[in-house]
């Protein structure tokens, strides 16, 4: 069961729908300028689930192992960002962005650099976008790339009773021509939860003022 | 420098094919809004008062307070940066009326990434919601999803119902991977892959699915149009649940497959309830034509055996070679007499005398009689369980059943061996339990062997008359038959249970006597007292031999005799000889039976004693109680009795 006190309401939710299409669209345009080719990226749709419901979310939808570019961000609300996408996907996305130059062998060389320097583009203008607009500051980590099952990447502990809480954002991104296609996440305990809403609040005082 | 509204106005000419489309824009500097004649016609605001701008604020008075602060969200979002703004939203017009606005704008920034300007479109999309309203309550309500798709692309534009039907976690964009996942090996996929070059022909198509959420096999059909688009082509359909359909279609086929091995299955069922109702009815026809033959049988037995008597009587009784003669006659005639009384058993028309006995004390009386009968190499176990009531039998016969039935047991233990008999009270046996049975108690009588047994075939012929195992001469084959016949008359019934080498289960039921109803006084005790007067005696018989015969032993007694060949003969004469103290009529004639005589003889005259002379066990309905009746076979003595009794039915 998620706790009540950080259920996102109608309301919050597309305010951080909104926030987050802002960074989404600072990603794209970046990535974008990378690929130089056109990225498709959905409108985000935001849920506030468990890990184990996350992890079978992105297992639902992808059947191979996944591969995820992940960073940790502290400040007024802290946690770890993925940007995921399929295992099979990955030395496309590197080809992409280095732009069909390189020879397969050169493309496995870099793959783990190339991926987490494309993680932190997408990453960083998310989460910068959502600090800018929140009006807070956040500091990132540098970024790893890990491999593994949707449970792995998500951390579902079987043994652990409590749960932990994922901000799972959908956002498709689909690169025309190419078979690319990702996810963002979020992880977050319930402090930070509670403390992004709180934040929301503000943001949404702030902008509709009398009209809320 | 171009001032706003001449952009504006620039704006108003590019999209004035658009058609029914406002366009605003929004001055961030000044914090003002510039609109166009659309704009304000939907807005509800003055255009002429508009021209110079108006507050910012303007832009969202209009809108449907559910929807404003979502709106300043997303134009907050455009401000700080987000790409585009595409937004839905209601505005209430003065008079009151709603309708949807689409929104479609974009933010332009300086070079210090401040924004300048808000500009967009706004276009009346009332219609369009109406239609993905009824768009949306088609499709939930007929469970029909739909899908886009346009070639190379990893991702296809679904529809809330159609992740429903396919068990996925709703959204508005799945990868085509996760759609194809849910298809059951070996299907085509669901929606072509990214890396499929040809465009398909047709989305005709039906698939076998296991669907995600609760991993049910379904069946889903897909149906469409392919659009063709430059280089590439775009996909358009939708999908539905076929599954009840398929399951009906399996099961009818399923019906058809199997159709023949039910008609195969039903026939051999009808075939053995036709064997077994053949079976029947050839014990029923061999029934009819042995008490057919056994009457016409007992007849000239009679014949012999009377003229025999009253031969008898008549030679000189000082030759003992005579003697010895009719004797013998005699004798064969009595054992004619007897084969004859086994074969009206069989037939069920014998005649009984049933009383009420108490089975086990008839038992324990006999087991000396089946001890010596058997011989001492066979040990006869005896079983009676307490509490048996009494069974209406005719004692006489019911003895012979179980001694017939010993002796067969015996015989299937040519070495030796236990016999076990045993008699219990069997409560509330329900119709068909036993065959032959009705519901209600009964009294099993057993005779367990472990002898040699009978196999399927011998026992379904067991019952069968003149059926047996015995061999040429050893046995008429009227045994069981004859136990069979008794049992169904009695309204029990005879049961067999055996196998080869394991021996035989013999058990005749009998319906437990109902005590208080039965009548213990069967026979009223016989006047056997002789009358020495000379009667005049109207006999009626249709077979001459017979008429001959009765007419001779009855003159013999030293009676008058009148001799009708026909009952109309009878009538003919009753009426002529009022004298007549006597009837003695056959009950077997042709037009007219003895009962339906003795009706007539009634109605001319009341109170004229009657003797009823019949081969057949039970009294015919209807029949007089002053009327005696007499077996045939009958000799002289038994003749007398009759008379005797039939007259003193009438002196009280």
């Amino acid at each position: 069961m998620i706790p009540q006190h950080v259920v996102l309401s109608e309301l919050e939710r597309d305010a951080l729908t909104e926030i987050v299409n802002i960074g989404v669209s600072r990603a794209a345009s970046n990535l974008r300028k990378m690929i130089g080719d056109q990225v498709y990226l959905s409108v985000p749709s935001i849920d506030v689930v468990s890990q184990r419901r996350a992890a079978r979310l992105i297992s639902e939808r992808e059947v191979s192992e996944l591969v995820a570019v992940r960073q940790g961000f502290t400040g007024a609300f802290a946690g770890r960002a993925l940007l995921i996408f399929p295992e099979t996907n990955s030395l496309d996305l590197v080809r992409a962005v280095t732009g069909n130059e390189l020879t397969t062998q050169e493309v496995i060389d870099i793959e783990q650099e190339a991926l987490a320097e494309t993680g932190n583009v997408i990453l960083n203008s998310c989460l910068a976008t959502m600090a800018n607009m929140l009006k807070q500051s956040l500091s990132m980590s540098i970024p790893e790339v890990v491999r593994g099952s949707g449970s792995n990447l998500f951390e579902v502990d079987e043994q652990s009773e409590t749960e932990g809480l994922v901000l799972f954002l959908y956002i498709d991104f689909a690169v025309r021509s190419r078979d690319i296609r990702g996810y963002i996440a979020m992880i977050m305990d319930l402090p930070a939860l509670a403390s992004l809403k709180a934040l929301l609040e503000d943001f949404i005082a702030r902008v509709v003022g009398d009209d809320a | 420098m171009t001032t706003p509204l001449t952009q504006v106005d620039d704006l108003r000419s590019e999209l004035a094919a658009a058609g029914a489309s406002g366009t605003w824009y929004w001055d961030i500097p000044t914090d003002t809004l510039h609109v166009d004649a659309k704009f304000a016609e939907l807005y509800g605001i003055d255009f002429e008062e508009s021209r110079s701008g108006v507050p910012t604020r303007t832009f969202f008075r209009a809108i449907h307070p559910d929807d404003r602060a979502r709106i300043r969200i997303a134009v907050a979002g455009i401000l700080a940066g987000a790409e585009v703004f595409s937004k839905e939203f209601r505005v209430v017009a003065p008079d009151g009326t709603t309708m949807w606005l689409h929104g479609r704008g974009q933010c332009d920034f300086d070079d210090q990434e401040q924004p300048v300007r808000f500009t967009g479109v706004l276009v009346d999309v009332t219609e369009r919601k109406r239609t993905e309203e009824r768009l949306r309550i088609a499709q939930s309500a007929g469970g029909v999803g739909t899908f886009e798709y346009i070639d190379g692309y990893a991702t296809a534009t679904v529809s809330e119902e159609f992740c429903k039907l396919l068990g996925l976690y709703p959204a508005l964009v799945l990868p085509t991977q996760t759609i194809n996942g849910v298809t059951c090996p070996g299907q085509e996929p669901l929606i072509p892959g990214p890396r499929r070059e040809d465009m398909p022909t047709t989305l005709e198509g039906t698939f076998e699915i296991l669907r995600s959420d609760d991993h049910e096999h379904r069946w889903i059909t897909r149906r469409g149009e392919i659009f063709r688009e430059g280089s590439g082509y775009r996909l358009v359909g939708v999908i539905y649940d076929v599954t009840h359909a398929k399951q009906q279609e399996a099961a009818l086929r399923d019906l058809n497959d199997t159709l023949e091995s039910r008609i195969e299955q039903e026939s051999a069922v009808r075939r053995a309830a036709e064997e077994a109702l053949r079976q029947s009815q050839k014990i029923e026809a061999i029934g009819q034509l042995t008490g057919g033959i056994a009457h016409d049988f007992n007849n000239l037995l009679m014949a012999i055996s009377s003229s025999l008597e009253l031969l008898k009587k008549r030679l000189p009784q000082d030759d003992p070679q005579i003697v010895r003669l009719i004797d013998n006659a005699q004798q064969g005639a009595h054992r004619g007499a007897a084969l004859t009384q086994r074969m009206l058993a069989f037939a069920r028309r014998q005649d009984l005398n049933p009383v009420l006995v108490d089975v086990a004390d008839l038992l324990r009386g006999m087991m000396d009689l089946i001890q010596r009968t058997l011989g001492p190499a066979w040990h006869v176990e005896c079983d009676f369980g307490d509490n048996i009531p009494p069974v209406l039998a005719d004692a006489n016969q019911l003895e012979m059943a179980i001694l017939n039935l010993a002796v067969n047991a015996r015989d299937s233990m040519p070495d030796g061996g236990p016999i076990r008999i045993s008699a219990e009270q069997q409560q509330e046996i329900a119709a068909g339990d036993v065959t032959d049975l009705d519901a209600g108690d009964y009294v099993v009588l057993r005779v367990i062997d472990r002898g040699e047994g009978m196999d399927e075939k011998v026992l379904s012929r067991a019952m069968e008359p003149f059926f047996t195992t015995k061999g040429v001469g050893k046995g008429t084959g009227l045994g069981l038959s004859m136990i069979h016949g008794l049992a169904r008359q009695l309204g029990g019934s005879f049961t067999l249970t055996s196998q080869p080498k394991q021996g035989t289960i013999a058990s005749l039921w009998l319906p437990a006597a109902n005590v208080a109803a039965a009548n213990p006084e069967i026979d009223a005790p016989r006047n056997a007292q002789n009358s020495l007067e000379c009667l005049t005696i109207l006999a009626v018989d249709d077979d001459p031999l017979i008429l001959l015969n009765t007419a001779a032993m009855l003159e013999d007694l030293g009676h008058r005799v009148l001799e009708a060949a026909s009952p109309h003969e009878a009538l003919i004469l009753f009426e002529q000889y009022p004298e007549i103290d006597l009837v003695m009529t056959d009950q077997a004639m042709p037009g007219m039976t003895g009962t339906q005589l003795a009706a007539r003889i009634e109605v001319i005259r009341p109170n004229v004693p009657m003797i009823l002379a019949t081969g057949y066990g039970e009294l015919p309905e209807g029949m007089r109680a002053t009327v005696v009746k007499l077996g045939k076979p009958f000799n002289q003595s038994a003749l007398e009795s009759a008379i005797s009794e039939a007259i003193s039915r009438f002196r009280h």
